[in-house]
């Protein structure tokens, strides 16, 4: 009889794990719960002192190269960095190498800057996006201008009050490269390994445990994971924002998956064993 | 066209997208191939802009524009790779392939030696170096992960049989393998809902009353399709059941 049952459970029908997902997910996007942890791991932390500790005024280079695909995990990490960094009166370089993240990056600029009252061209400035990023990351090791000659609207790069004294990797003192692909790894190789420019990486939650070695190393100075990342970040600069929110939802779908994953290895152990 | 009907135009071509292609889920039908195609003829027109207007607009078209005539040399190696399609001159294509393959080693097999290779063997051995001044845990944790390196290691190691310490080493190094699976597929499931999440947070908002109850209505109406589609193929299979 129970085994029956047991049997009845293992061959549920999935769209219906599928409809109690979405009604999970959709529970906690109406009715938030406020599960929210503000236990902060190493990485984000790291990654959050490093930005903290720089002098106001230093060049920080913003890589964003993620599309729509990832921008759930991935924007509310640049939204947070961003907020940062304007708060620090950081001025920051915003380039990309994803040719999908223009219209992304244009609308994390058209919030965040005005939040404290930062101006494009002498706080900040967007470039192009480039192809070939590796040939770009190698050509701003001696002239940034070689590759940015121009900005987003086709100005020019060395008369924004930004870029003032800004020539090569030498005055950037901080790469963050928030990204759905390999590009932390190219920045860890052509700019952080071979001329010293610190680098610190936002990747999704897949990409996350892959770069452990860089940081046992200290390649990357810090590491946001996805979008439990973002939350964190989010937390330290005491901005609650799209991660912080997101984290609930995600938060009670783990609960669900777990809670699944045991009953049915209990099933399993009972139908064999027992 | 107002802002504001772009944007309600904007909310309910998302919405009806999103619930299209998870309508896969429940089971296949004319709305997600719609959406299907949809994607993919896009995407290319999208692909086609950006090498265009981001690529060879640019890169080639304006600096020839300005007579620095020196880009029509990496110009032409880029075409040769063209003629790889048209047989009689495909041989043309190797110089652009040649060029492509010595520029990408140069840059790449320096680099990726320094990063992942010279770097990640120095972080694995640099631990004992402070052997005097480490806490047990650290110690414990150094020795871990040099073991975990070497055994992972001689799991790809096929020159020599896997046999005895070899196999036992092995073994071991199978174990580390699983616990990294098993941390990176933790991650890819949270990383999915993330997905998820981005989308159903979408919905919700196009299903405001600004966007006139966008998510509601196309999800209604989906559901209304299969029950009628439900509906009139069971009608049918029952005649032709009868017709037999």
């Amino acid at each position: 009889m129970l085994k029956d049952k047991l049997n009845a459970v293992l061959k549920i029908d999935r769209r219906w794990i599928f409809l109690a997902l979405a009604v999970v997910l959709f529970g906690a996007i109406m009715h938030p719960l406020g599960l929210i942890s503000n236990k902060i791991s190493r990485d984000t932390q790291s990654a959050y002192d490093f930005m903290n500790k720089l002098p106001a005024g230093s060049f920080v280079i913003l890589s964003l190269d993620y599309d729509p695909a990832t921008s759930p995990e991935l924007n509310p990490q640049a939204m947070a960095v961003a907020r940062h960094a304007f708060s620090k009166d950081l001025r920051v370089g915003v380039v990309t190498y994803a040719a999908g993240a223009t219209a992304l990056i244009e609308k994390v600029f058209s919030v965040v800057p005005g939040e404290f009252k930062k101006e494009y061209g002498r706080d900040y400035v967007i470039f192009p996006y480039q192809p070939n990023a590796v040939a770009a990351l190698t050509q701003m090791a001696s002239d940034i201008y070689g590759i940015y000659d121009k900005d987003k609207d086709g100005k020019d790069a060395r008369s924004l009050p930004v870029m003032k004294e800004i020539k090569n990797y030498k005055n950037v003192s901080l790469v963050v490269c928030i990204a759905g692909t390999s590009m932390p790894d190219a920045w860890v190789a052509y700019a952080g390994d071979k001329y010293g420019v610190p680098v610190i990486a936002g990747v999704t939650a897949i990409s996350q445990p892959g770069y452990g070695p860089y940081l046992q190393k200290k390649q990357l100075k810090g590491l946001l994971g996805g979008m439990k990342g973002a939350a964190e970040y989010e937390y330290l600069i005491k901005t609650p924002g799209e991660g912080t929110s997101g984290m609930d939802a995600l938060s009670l779908a783990h609960v669900m998956v777990a809670a699944l994953i045991i009953v049915s290895n209990i099933a399993i152990v009972i139908l064999k064993y027992l | 066209m107002p802002d504001t009907t772009l944007l309600i135009a904007g909310a309910w071509i998302s919405a009806g997208l999103t619930i299209f292609l998870f309508s896969f889920l429940y089971k296949d039908n004319p709305f997600f191939k719609i959406a299907e195609h949809l994607y993919l003829g896009a995407g290319m027109g999208w692909w086609f802009q950006v090498y265009l207007f981001d690529v060879l607009k640019p890169k080639v078209w304006l600096p020839l524009m300005n007579h620095d005539w020196l880009v029509i040399i990496p110009a032409l190696l880029g075409l040769s790779l063209i003629t790889q399609f048209i047989p009689k001159i495909s041989w043309v294509s190797r110089y652009g392939f040649t060029f492509l393959m010595g520029y990408g080693s140069g840059l790449a097999i320096p680099a990726g030696l320094a990063t992942d290779f010279i770097n990640q063997i120095g972080g694995t051995i640099q631990p004992f170096a402070n052997l005097t001044g480490m806490s047990a845990f650290t110690f414990f944790n150094s020795v871990l992960m040099a073991v975990g390196v070497i055994c992972v290691l001689v799991y790809f190691f096929f020159s020599l049989e896997h046999t005895g310490v070899i196999k036992k080493a092995s073994n071991v190094g199978i174990y580390f393998l699983m616990i990294y699976f098993g941390a990176a597929f933790g991650n890819t499931v949270m990383a999915r809902f993330s997905l998820l999440y981005g989308r159903f947070d979408k919905l919700y908002a196009f299903s405001s009353r600004e966007n006139f109850y966008a998510t509601q209505i196309i999800l209604i109406g989906m559901v209304i399709y299969f029950i009628l589609h439900g509906f009139f193929a069971g009608k049918k299979t029952a005649s032709g059941e009868e017709a037999a």
